[in-house]
């Protein structure tokens, strides 16, 4: 079953603990990064893994691939050129601009580890959670949170 | 794969960490099953495997930066040890040591007749060591059933897992209630129900002023007087005094941060005196608890200045405070001995003694909650020796336990806070620069500190946007910043994160003539636009493995 990371941004501190989570694995390289909304309120922006991946489209070497069973947008960091076309064609702006090896990163939702991404683990107010896709369209959790309070942390 | 667990030795919230090999790297390991941080961790506590096997570890002792083996460097301490007389040298430790090796240096200082033994954590955080008689100790049930939650100062970034359980409490049941006193409005101030937004370093009189609003039958208090200086509403505390009341479970944490807090030991006491009017249980959240000296620091900078030492020992593993632009007094001194984890860059000539980390040692600690245990997650980094060989090298000597200070009276602190309150407020247009850590990491792991927070109406008068730098020059020095302009300070007041060494310098040394306290207080700057493109906006490299 696909499984997508979510954020609940009315518990988010800003501690970019899921940005250190995330260095620490990948040596410096973050696969998620932030935003600022107002001065209190920060966002964790990671790989939506879309449907239709423009990534995937704009990539000449097919490097980047979506696995329809899972969902799961990946790259294959080993054939990557760095020709930066992900990087221009993504929509959120969430693949990195500085290529550091050389090569684009790409978030995998550690599919290295078990239990799910890393940035999920560490978070220490459980703002980000790793759930079903079926249970975010049931309960509508991300769109819920963000609309109740936009800015604003207490309603 | 095997897992080695350890108590996270980066702040004293206790957390549990776990650390995998699996043959070329070492890797994070949340442990769901551990008591306090139930797997998660913040960014420092996510940093420990960098740590373990950084590029820039120390692996050699360096004599003038150059590398030497051990047995010359041993030999050299020995033979300035020989040239000196006792009263000329100085014991000095900051983190990164266990309680035991505390404990062994007392002895050392003892074993070299010397009473120059000094504690170099200049961060305001140690002045927690200051203690009320009366006030409890908050528990982890205390946090996790609070209704009334009393921070001062950024409690959050000192200790981003203990938020977790705030945040919860207040989310689980609406009738929680979360009072913040700060003179910055951070990311915890957003979560706030009540922000009571203080001039800068004067959070010891709004709590001065609640005190004698939650208890009136405490004479001396001139409430009035003690709202104005902060720079508050009365109404404001009044509405904090009236959510704070006895009643509701809750407590009362404290934090302090450099370049933030102007009175360390009043805000300490200060605190812990507010806890104890509301019935509350209290924490000090704090990196670090290390033990107090026998000489005060701003002494031992006296005696520096004035060339009565002429060889140091400095002990501790993370942030030797021997960087030149922190302390230039080390220059006068003639034999300078210090221990580091990491190659120092741009450090004064001198013996650097590689030693193993915090998460290479067994030691015993003492959290937030209780007492700890750490294990080594790694075997110490080839090279290091530990401090306690080292001091065995050099004496034969067994550990002198700490004692600890009787705990100050009531009476203590609102005479205190009187002579405080009189000291007179110098009045200059310059702009006040305040300390903040604005993103958590170890020694700047992941920290872009080239940032200014300007307020907008600020920004219109400097004449500044996002895109422009501006220099700062304080009494003590100069740096240039990225312009980013936020409401988060207040108009007259520029914020900086206070990781890097180069933006510490900023703010000079004062030292407290009765308590012998150092503070590196906010403090007020000439800025100025800098013409130039100035410098380009940071790159992100990758960690040089």
């Amino acid at each position: 079953m696909a499984k997508r990371i979510i954020l609940r941004l009315d518990y988010c501190i800003g501690c970019r603990a899921c940005e250190a989570a995330c260095r620490s694995r990948f040596k410096g390289e973050a696969r998620i990064r932030y935003g600022e909304i107002t001065e209190t309120v920060m966002v964790p922006l990671a790989c939506r893994h879309c449907d239709e991946p423009l990534c995937v489209a704009a990539c000449p070497f097919d490097v980047i691939q979506r696995d329809e069973k899972t969902g799961l947008v990946y790259q294959s960091s080993f054939l990557c050129v760095g020709c930066r076309s992900c990087v221009l064609a993504c929509p959120f702006g969430v693949m990195d601009e500085n290529l550091m090896r050389g090569i684009s990163q790409k978030c995998n939702l550690c599919n290295d580890r078990a239990e799910g991404p890393r940035c999920v683990a560490t978070c220490p107010t459980g703002a980000l959670q790793f759930v079903e896709e079926a249970e975010l369209t049931e309960k509508k959790v991300g769109v819920g949170f963000v609309v109740r309070s936009p800015g604003r942390r207490r309603p | 794969m095997a897992i080695k667990r350890t108590t996270c030795p980066f702040c004293r919230n206790g957390c549990e960490a776990g650390v995998s090999f699996d043959g070329y790297q070492y890797q994070m390991e949340y442990l769901k099953d551990a008591k306090v941080n139930k797997g998660k961790l913040c960014p420092r506590g996510n940093s420990a495997n960098l740590v373990i096997d950084h590029p820039k570890r120390l692996a050699y002792p360096l004599l003038d930066g150059n590398e030497i083996i051990w047995e010359q460097a041993i030999e050299r301490a020995k033979s300035w040890l020989e040239s000196v007389e006792p009263d000329e040298m100085a014991v000095a430790y900051s983190r990164g040591l266990s309680a035991q090796e505390t404990g062994l240096l007392r002895g050392f200082a003892r074993f070299l007749g010397t009473r120059n033994l000094v504690c170099g954590h200049i961060e305001p955080e140690s002045c927690f060591n200051y203690r009320l008689a009366g006030t409890g100790n908050a528990t982890l049930d205390d946090i996790k059933s609070a209704q009334t939650i009393l921070l001062i100062g950024d409690v959050f970034t000192t200790s981003p897992v203990a938020s977790g359980p705030m945040i919860e409490a207040c989310y689980a049941d609406r009738k929680s209630r979360l009072v913040v006193i700060d003179s910055i409005k951070t990311r915890q101030a957003g979560f706030a129900n009540l922000f009571l937004q203080v001039k800068p370093g004067t959070e010891p009189f709004a709590l001065m002023a609640l005190v004698g609003l939650l208890d009136k039958s405490v004479s001396g208090i001139d409430v009035d007087r003690f709202t104005e200086l902060a720079g508050l509403e009365p109404d404001q505390l009044r509405q904090a005094a009236k959510m704070l009341g006895p009643g509701t479970p809750g407590f009362v944490g404290s934090a302090m941060h450099l370049g933030r807090v102007r009175y360390p030991v009043l805000h300490s006491l200060s605190s812990q005196l507010v806890a104890l009017k509301a019935h509350k249980p209290f924490v000090g959240f704090s990196e670090a608890r290390l033990p107090e000296g026998l000489m005060g620091f701003g002494q031992f900078r006296q005696a520096v200045d004035e060339d009565r030492i002429k060889m140091v020992f400095w002990f501790g593993g993370l942030y030797p405070y021997s960087y030149p632009e922190l302390f230039p007094e080390m220059a006068k001194v003639e034999h300078r001995v210090c221990t580091s984890i990491f190659r120092p860059e741009n450090t004064l000539p001198g013996l650097v003694l590689p030693v193993p980390s915090e998460l290479e040692k067994e030691s015993i600690g003492y959290s937030y909650w209780g007492k700890i245990e750490r294990h080594p997650l790694a075997s110490p980094y080839s090279g290091t020796r530990s401090v306690s060989w080292i001091i065995g090298q050099l004496a034969r000597i067994d550990e002198i336990p700490e004692e600890l200070s009787k705990p100050m009276g009531m009476e203590d602190v609102l005479k205190m806070a009187t002579r405080t309150a009189e000291i007179p407020k110098d009045k200059t247009d310059n702009w006040l620069l305040v300390g903040e850590k604005k993103a958590i990491g170890i020694g700047g792991f992941y920290d872009d500190e080239q940032e200014i927070f300007v307020n907008p109406v600020a920004a219109q008068k400097l004449n500044v946007t996002d895109e422009n730098f501006l220099a700062v020059e304080s009494p003590s020095s100069r740096n240039e910043f990225r312009v980013h302009v936020t409401s988060a300070v207040p108009d007259g007041v520029l914020s900086i994160g206070v990781n890097a060494h180069s933006n510490r310098a900023l703010f000079p040394i004062e030292t407290d003539k009765e308590s012998g306290e150092t503070a590196m207080p906010p403090v007020s700057v000439k800025v100025e636009k800098t013409t130039a493109t100035a410098r380009p906006a940071p790159e992100i490299k990758a960690m040089e493995f």
